[in-house]
């Protein structure tokens, strides 16, 4: 009996393993060893360069300028999405008329992929015609028009907030799952105490959302590292790099100049400060003592 | 809450919504306005010239189907593979633990959580090696191997609240693991499959970054990344790019709109993918 529970296991796990192990966790550790090569993406002739590509990458200043947007976006990503999402989800638990339908609102955009979502704000900030320049000319603020996703100073920003946009009904749809999890009682009991709704709020219901604001950060800390599609489909990290992240560069790096190597070497940065992340989490959650692993 | 807050709270929301249609709306009514239209600036407001000339165009398009079908060869496929390798490993992880179960668990389901950056090069490296780029496989393989953290994770879960006595039940009568896990596991497992079903189909559909580094000719592209090369070819034809997006993001709005109860429980369980 125990012996055939052995080979079931063994049966059962050997395939998606195989598989996980061949696709995912052998080619993970595999771009380490990349990373110190200087291959070109199809040559069989190259060389190991020891540490060469981690000191180029000190001092590259486009790596430089994506590691510093990667960082804008990683905190802008980790507060727009998320306190608009707590916002939203605190008035949805009220039961206004049409929850339903502002639920799905919120949530429709989660459902689009990045490259629509991307080409929807192209349009949005597409300068002749565009609805935000629209806006801007109706208010009466003509000056502030500009072509928002063609300047350095704003093309970065103006990508954000359609990532926020995207990834509002996500956050919401945790807070919504994590204020079915505060216990009424406590809020009553609060009540007949005299609390007033928003000291109710803010003493009662604010710390009992401390887990799902946990897992909404870390996720969104997490996916904006991952940043890719958008960035790519609206400016393509351009102009001039200046909305760069180092995942665009990693495969600018990579795919465009076939710089393998150097591009093996930013991913490996990349997947240090995400387990940086992804660590700190993990420590947090079990703090919390709410492991959902 | 104070009586009259009521009013204003749903004002607030109100607002906020129409605010986030506006992007969704404008591609809608781009896809039903001419060029012209639209440059004149009537995009959002002037409400002559509906036309469906913009989907005739692209309904017209023969490469149009062919990202299409390419979608559907390697999304099916994907999803389903990635799903059953998922229950297999969450069957085993939830029913026959072992010594060490719980870190190759863990290991597992790490996978999720990283970049895809970092396997960029080593599985270029892989297929061009293997003679398969250019090719739907690399699609269907690597997406096939990425959904089993989210895959292992779910049904694990889900399946540590299925009562054992279900299985040792199976077990006396003589039935043998796989038996128990296609007879009696799976069918109860279907709202669990549904939530991956949902899921994994969304990611696979909308993925951007797979098809840009595995396809290089226009007959293997799928339909986002055809979408993007499409968009040289109508740069300033905005109305057919927003029919095309609306076309391409067709199947995942029905799934969302079909199944939205699983749809948001996957996402809410396995929102650190995508």
């Amino acid at each position: 009996m125990q012996r055939s529970l052995r080979w079931w296991r063994l049966a059962l796990l050997s395939l998606p393993m195989a598989v996980y192990v061949a696709i995912v966790a052998w080619p993970l550790l595999d771009s380490f060893y990349y990373s110190v090569t200087n291959w070109n993406g199809f040559s069989a002739d190259y060389r190991i360069v020891g540490l060469e590509n981690f000191r180029a990458l000190y001092s590259d200043p486009l790596v430089r300028g994506a590691l510093r947007n990667t960082m804008v976006w990683t905190v802008a990503a980790a507060l727009l999405p998320n306190l608009l999402g707590l916002a939203l989800a605190i008035a949805l638990e009220r039961h206004v008329p049409g929850s339903r339908l502002f639920k799905s609102i919120f949530y429709l955009p989660v459902c689009l992929s990045a490259v629509v979502v991307g080409q929807i704000w192209v349009w949005i900030y597409q300068p002749d015609w565009g609805a935000l320049n629209g806006i801007l000319g109706a208010l009466g603020a003509p000056q502030s028009q500009r072509a928002w996703l063609a300047e350095p100073g704003t093309a970065l920003y103006a990508i954000i907030v359609a990532w926020s946009w995207q990834q509002t009904g996500l956050s919401m749809v945790i807070y919504l799952a994590g204020l079915t999890s505060v216990p009424q009682d406590l809020v009553e009991a609060a009540a007949l105490d005299g609390a007033g709704y928003w000291r109710r709020l803010w003493h009662v219901v604010l710390p009992m959302l401390k887990p799902a604001t946990v897992v909404v950060v870390a996720l969104s800390v997490i996916n904006s590292l991952k940043g890719f599609d958008i960035v790519y489909i609206m400016t393509g990290g351009g102009p001039f790099h200046a909305s760069d992240t180092l995942a665009v560069a990693m495969y600018d790096e990579s795919f465009k100049r076939y710089r393998m190597g150097y591009g093996a070497a930013i991913s490996v940065l990349l997947f240090l400060i995400t387990l940086g992340v992804v660590a700190t989490y993990f420590r947090e959650l079990r703090k919390l003592d709410e492991l959902t692993v | 809450m104070p009586p009259g807050a009521k009013g204003a709270l749903l004002a607030g929301l109100s607002v906020l919504a129409v605010l986030f249609c506006i992007p969704t709306i404008g591609v809608l009514l781009s896809s039903f306005k001419g060029t012209a239209e639209i440059a004149a600036g009537h995009l959002w407001f002037g409400t002559s010239g509906f036309t469906l000339d913009n989907y005739a165009e692209i309904l017209s398009k023969r490469s149009v189907y062919q990202y299409l079908r390419n979608t559907v060869l390697v999304t099916v496929p994907a999803s389903v593979v990635s799903i059953g390798l998922g229950t297999l490993a969450g069957y085993v992880f939830a029913k026959l633990p072992f010594r060490g179960s719980r870190v190759v668990f863990i290991g597992v389901v790490a996978g999720m959580f990283f970049p895809a950056q970092i396997l960029l090069v080593p599985l270029f490296r892989l297929f061009l090696g293997l003679g398969l780029l250019n090719t739907l496989w690399p699609m269907i393989i690597v997406h096939s191997a990425l959904g089993i953290p989210i895959c292992t994770l779910l049904m694990r879960n889900f399946l540590a609240a299925v009562p054992d006595a279900l299985r040792e039940a199976a077990i006396l009568e003589g039935a043998n693991e796989l038996q128990v896990l296609l007879r009696v596991i799976l069918p109860v497992s279907l709202p669990a499959l549904a939530v991956l079903g949902t899921l994994q189909f969304t990611w696979i559909w909308n993925d951007f970054l797979w098809p840009l580094i595995f396809t290089q000719s226009d007959d293997k592209r799928t339909i986002m990344l055809g979408l993007v090369s499409m968009k040289g070819q109508y740069s300033v034809a905005w109305g057919v790019q927003g029919a095309l997006s609306l076309v391409a993001s067709f199947p995942t709005l029905f799934v969302f709109l079909r199944f939205q109860r699983y749809f948001i429980r996957g996402m809410t369980m396995g929102s650190v993918k995508g």
